[in-house]
């Protein structure tokens, strides 16, 4: 069974950003609401939530052209359609009538084999039942999205006893490998698995804010020092809307027993009532915890005293010296400061809490971990954090502390183990399992537990991934370029070359490459040791001149920013296997330069090759210029298809885990007979097109859009585009291209402009435009 | 001398560039469509026509090799109608009718089909290739010279205040709009059909909902502290004109309708950075060649490349408001560059029939720094 065809009932928020992520995997979707009341358009609320994703951030759609896949229409004249969807799913208003009543329609109009879902997030799977036959629980079951449904990975699922397990399958299948959701199984209690445990540190860590008299800034800075996205929990809570958590808190109060320690504390403090009340409800009303000062042209941020209520500029807070090592997180968690007692408060309440569910919510430990990782982005689950901190550790602290040990961690075994090579977990009983992957998911992670590096230094590893195929990693901070990873990059290409058949160029950090690493240049500039800068770049072109002429193939399996030189290292890849969040640029105008690893010339001669590209000397070099003038970065792989940084052949992948197999799959099927490409030759008009390049620039500038010193990058830019010195008739070589590459480059690093763009971006992370 | 007579005008629809409703359609079929009709229309025999001259400002892609003998094809003329396609940016199509005039005057022929198209939907302003000479670049970059620059320039020249061109076009704005409402533009229009989509009839780039508020609050688009905005330019528009020029002899014998005769033609050329003043000399030159003084002038169609531009002429060309562009001008209706001479030629002589009038005079700047112009007198029938 596939789906094909998908319904979604209920354009709100969830439903609509649901129906545009499948539009997203190239499936057709009907967008359902009901008629407005007021008469007028009968498909206007459809339509409009259409509309709003295609304008706001974080785009719902990978691609503009995708929304033409979704269909709007009313519930009133398009049910019947629905006969034709293998998937109907429900994410109407929680009030189980409406959903009843909803469902008694649908049972009339789809085939007996389309599955429904909720996407309900409180109400459990028992109300929705309730009262419905046997035929509707073989194909029902909960879908619980997450916000928003293209960006969070988590699915979780639900299921009655009757089920269909083929439906079942179908719907874990497809949003496995279609959507590139993680599907967890979870028990019908109240909110599944992430909202219960993510509701009760979320609620925690406001309340223990409180009364430990901190500030927000504070507390979300202690936050994510334990691998809690940057958001810690006041700037998530800004996110999720305020004004959502008295229902969440109010749903929970009414469906939990009353010793469970979540309903014990799941009362609306009076500070967020009356934010609520005033309308600071978060980013999409008039900003909550923090806010932007109302009336100011400058983007003030301001922050709110929970203890007056009032805002005030806010500050950024910083913790020295800890990271989240496991010693520095014990000493931090030990220290009897007020941040330091407020972070134990809120971890061991929080961790106790997940350890007490583990078998009332889910089958295992790692469906929890999975699920928090997922649906809230920790960088660890609650059981990989408590193997993190150390599990002796951690029993020992609590004993001290007189907290009561959860029945999981009596034991004091690891929660994970690594055995025959292979990782397991451990049940309530103390028994170990393995930990299941699915078919066509391999990790690096995995990997990396079983093995040592066939290759390493402080940059990068080289790791053996089985079948002849290699796997070269970045591991450096933001996995920037360096001396380091060319070296290893270099040592890696010869390594191959006598042992292995191919090369795929992954990590699994949230970002591929961040670029070139700027911190190597600003010294050298200021020390005005053009030489070293000059090596810099020379290794870099040479190192992936020798990558993109190696005797074996290689595949790029980004995912994440890949700008710069971490774009430049895709483009001279045999093949790209990406995933489907995948943002790629060069971007070097914004720190004053131009690409000077061989950038320029390799996204040239895609628009040269592009059938798509109109005939001449001129639209090939203008295209390029534009993409790399104008620093576009792709909002998804589809995107990057279309700038070129990706060719058509290149593949993507929408569930991350799943793209080292599949980049692995590519490599080995390019290396039977594999020929390196053949060396490319440019026919450039030189100075003719450097004129009408020129033009252009003057022009940006006049009317205000380009400044003087993105006229000084553009003109170096236009000079490597156009060839230079040359002239149609002459034949230029690839090393030529580097050469006006390093020229320019070396040029640009010597101006002030070009210094004052690095420093900006090295200081304050945002581009500078003098 | 011969009498040279207009004998017929017919337009397609002008729509916006990119999003407008003939975007879809190539150049070629756009004009041959036109000139399909026209002849039909005219009553001209077709095998009469000595040759299709078309003005096309970027004749490339779609408009390239030699477009109008392609068009005869299209049009399903008779083979023996030779094509030539010519340009000279904006005035082309009044170039092509200067042509006509010229060969007729030599005996070259009785009856030529003169047009213009723009797509600048499909072959964007300075076409695909734009490879200045880099010598003369550096040394005279204004040949090169962006046309709102220009204009800008002309404003400041002729001290022109943002408010003063605002009101030039929103006045344009509505004199186009009421000559739509009471259909004096649908005459002109040839309804285009386009592959599975509805034919077009009617223009599309007006804004009759424009405000002088709504004026005052967009950007300047070409210099950052200048006053040109997008409402006070000529919009990008993909069009198609033609008119049918043939000797009066031979509009008599044949019973064509004769809308005027051409008086009186020039071109002229000025700076390029003020490439809106040509109209001034080139209108001077014509008045001279007819004998005639811009007070005998009952009819002025002048090209509204940009409000400026039309202000400053008409600070140096005494010209009345209830003569100039009464039925609109190009800020409003559109301005394909190649068509836009045969426009404003066509429309002037169609102007002189419907409002019983003398003289007309049909003028516009051209990039690069020139000006076109063209003096009618009407045929009217006694």
């Amino acid at each position: 069974m596939n789906i094909e065809k998908v319904a979604v009932i209920g354009a709100g928020v969830m439903g609509s950003g649901i129906a545009a992520h499948i539009a997203n995997a190239g499936i057709s979707v009907y967008l359902l609401d009901i008629v407005p009341k007021e008469g007028g358009n009968r498909n206007a609320i459809a339509e409009g939530a259409i509309s709003k994703m295609l304008k706001n951030t974080p785009y719902a759609f990978m691609h503009p052209k995708n929304a033409r896949l979704v269909t709007p229409g009313n519930i009133e004249d398009d049910l019947e359609k629905l006969s034709q969807v293998d998937w109907v799913i429900e994410a109407v208003i929680e009030n189980p009538s409406i959903k009843q009543s909803l469902y008694q329609k649908l049972s009339r109009v789809c085939r007996p084999d389309t599955l429904i879902s909720s996407n309900t997030s409180t109400l459990p799977l028992s109300v929705l039942t309730e009262h419905q036959d046997a035929l509707f629980k073989r194909r029902f079951m909960i879908t619980h999205f997450f916000n928003p449904p293209r960006y969070m990975r988590l699915l979780e699922l639900v299921s009655p006893t009757e089920l269909d397990p083929n439906l079942l399958q179908m719907v874990k299948s497809f949003a496995d490998l279609s959507l590139g959701k993680g599907c967890i199984l979870c028990k019908d209690t109240p909110g599944f698995i992430a909202n219960r445990i993510g509701t009760y540190w979320l609620q925690t860590a406001v309340l223990e804010a409180i009364s430990h008299k901190l500030s927000i800034e504070q507390c979300d800075a202690v936050m994510s020092l334990f691998g809690v996205p940057k958001t810690g929990v006041f700037g998530l809570l800004d996110l999720i809307g305020l004004d959502l958590m008295p229902h969440i808190l109010n749903n929970f109060k009414q469906t939990l027993k009353p010793d469970d320690p979540l309903y014990a504390i799941a009362d609306i403090p009076p500070l967020l009532q009356s934010m609520i009340e005033q309308g600071n409800t978060g980013r999409k009303g008039n900003g909550g915890f923090y806010r932007l000062q109302p009336g100011s042209k400058h983007k003030l941020k301001e922050s709110i005293n929970l203890q007056l209520g009032e805002y005030s500029l806010s500050n950024r807070f910083q913790i020295k010296g800890a990271s989240f090592k496991t010693k520095d997180l014990q000493a931090f968690l030990d220290d009897e400061g007020v941040l330091n007692r407020y972070a134990w408060r809120v971890w061991s309440k929080t961790l106790c809490y997940a350890a007490e569910l583990v078998n009332e919510i889910a089958d295992d430990i790692t469906a929890i971990d999975s699920a928090m990782k997922l649906g809230y982005n920790w960088r660890l689950g609650p059981f990989e954090l408590i193997g993190h901190l150390g599990i002796d550790w951690l029993t020992h602290k609590l004993e001290k502390e007189q907290l009561a040990l959860p029945e999981i961690l009596f034991s004091r075994q690891d929660l994970y183990i690594i055995q025959d090579n292979t990782l397991h977990y451990k049940d309530k009983s103390n028994r170990y399992h393995p930990v299941q992957r699915p078919e066509g998911v391999l990790l690096l992670s995995d990997i990396k537990l079983q093995s040592r590096p066939i290759l390493e230094n402080a940059a990068a590893s080289l790791w053996d991934i089985g079948d002849g195929i290699v796997c070269f990693e970045f591991h450096s901070k933001m996995n920037t370029q360096s001396i380091d990873s060319m070296a290893l990059l270099e040592a890696s290409i010869k390594k191959v070359s006598a042992d292995y058949l191919g090369m795929v160029i992954h990590n699994e950090a949230d970002h591929f490459s961040a670029g070139a690493n700027l911190t190597l240049l600003t010294p050298a500039i200021l020390a005005q040791d053009w030489e070293t800068l000059k090596s810099i770049v020379q290794l870099g072109q040479n190192t992936l001149r020798t990558l993109k002429y190696a005797p074996f193939p290689v595949v790029a399996a980004p995912t994440g920013l890949a700008l710069g030189g971490g774009c430049e290292i895709l483009l001279h890849c045999d093949a790209i296997q990406a995933h489907a969040e995948l943002y790629t640029g060069l971007v070097e105008v914004s720190v004053g330069l131009i690409p000077g690893w061989g950038g320029c010339k390799e996204l040239l001669r895609r628009w040269q090759s592009n059938p798509r590209c109109p005939k001449g000397p001129l639209p090939a070099i203008a295209q390029t210029f534009e993409t790399i003038g104008l620093a576009k970065v792709s909002q998804s792989a589809q995107e990057a298809k279309e700038l070129l940084f990706l060719a058509k052949t290149d593949g993507i992948t929408m569930n991350k885990d799943r793209l080292l197999e599949a980049a692995k799959t590519r490599t080995l099927a390019l290396s039977h007979d594999y020929q390196p490409p053949e060396q490319a030759i440019y026919n450039l008009p030189g100075q003719s097109a450097f004129s009408a390049l020129d033009i252009a620039i003057n022009n940006l500038y006049l009317s205000g859009k380009a400044t003087v010193y993105d006229v000084e990058i553009t003109k170096q830019l236009a000079k490597v585009l156009s060839g230079g010195d040359t002239d149609i008739t002459e034949a230029l070589s690839e090393q030529d291209m580097l050469d006006l590459e390093l020229e320019a480059f070396l040029y640009l690093l010597q101006q002030p402009g070009t210094l004052a763009r690095l420093e900006h971006m090295l200081t304050t992370g945002k581009p500078l435009r003098n | 001398m011969k009498n040279i007579v207009i004998a017929g005008y017919a337009r397609s629809p002008f729509t916006p560039a990119y999003k407008g409703a003939l975007a879809t359609v190539r150049a070629d079929e756009l004009t041959a469509q036109v000139v399909k009709a026209l002849v039909n229309e005219s009553g001209i025999n077709p095998n009469d026509i000595e040759d299709l001259i078309l003005g096309c400002a970027f004749p490339e892609g779609e408009q390239g090799l030699n477009i109008a003998r392609l068009v005869v094809y299209l049009a399903e003329l008779p083979v023996s109608v030779a094509g030539l396609t010519i340009n000279r940016f904006c005035g082309s199509s009044m170039q092509a009718i200067h042509i006509a005039a010229g060969a007729i005057q030599m005996n070259a022929g009785d009856a030529f089909i003169c047009a213009g198209v723009e797509s600048m939907s499909r072959v964007p302003m300075g076409g695909f290739n734009i490879l200045p000479h880099p010598e003369l670049y550096k040394k005279y970059p204004q040949a090169y010279i962006g046309m709102g620059e220009t204009a800008e320039n002309l404003a400041l020249k002729y001290h022109i205040s943002r408010a003063e061109q605002e009101a030039f076009a929103l006045l344009s704005q509505k004199k186009t709009y009421a000559a739509q409402q009471q259909g004096l533009l649908s005459n002109e229009i040839i309804p285009i059909n386009r592959p599975n989509a509805e034919s077009v009839q009617i223009d599309g780039c007006l804004r009759p909902e424009s405000t002088a508020q709504g004026m005052s609050e967009l950007q300047p688009s070409f210099l950052k502290y200048g006053s040109i905005t997008a409402a006070t330019s000529s919009p990008l528009t993909d069009g198609a004109a033609a008119v049918l020029v043939c000797s009066e002899d031979y509009a008599d014998k044949h019973r064509l309708n004769k809308l005027a005769r051409i008086r009186s033609i020039a071109v002229s050329a000025c700076l390029p950075e003020i490439m809106g003043i040509g109209p001034v000399s080139a209108t001077h030159k014509a008045l001279a060649r007819a004998n005639l003084s811009l007070s005998d002038i009952d009819i002025v169609e002048l090209n509204e490349a940009f409000a400026a531009q039309s202000l400053s002429v008409l600070k140096e060309l005494n010209i009345s408001p209830e003569k100039l562009n009464i039925d609109g001008g190009a800020i409003a209706l559109g301005h394909p560059l190649g068509a836009s001479g045969a426009r404003i030629t066509g429309k002037a002589a169609s102007l002189l029939q419907r409002e019983n009038k003398q003289f007309a005079l049909a003028t516009m700047c051209i990039g690069g720094g020139q000006g076109i112009a063209t003096i009618l007198e009407a045929c009217h029938e006694h």
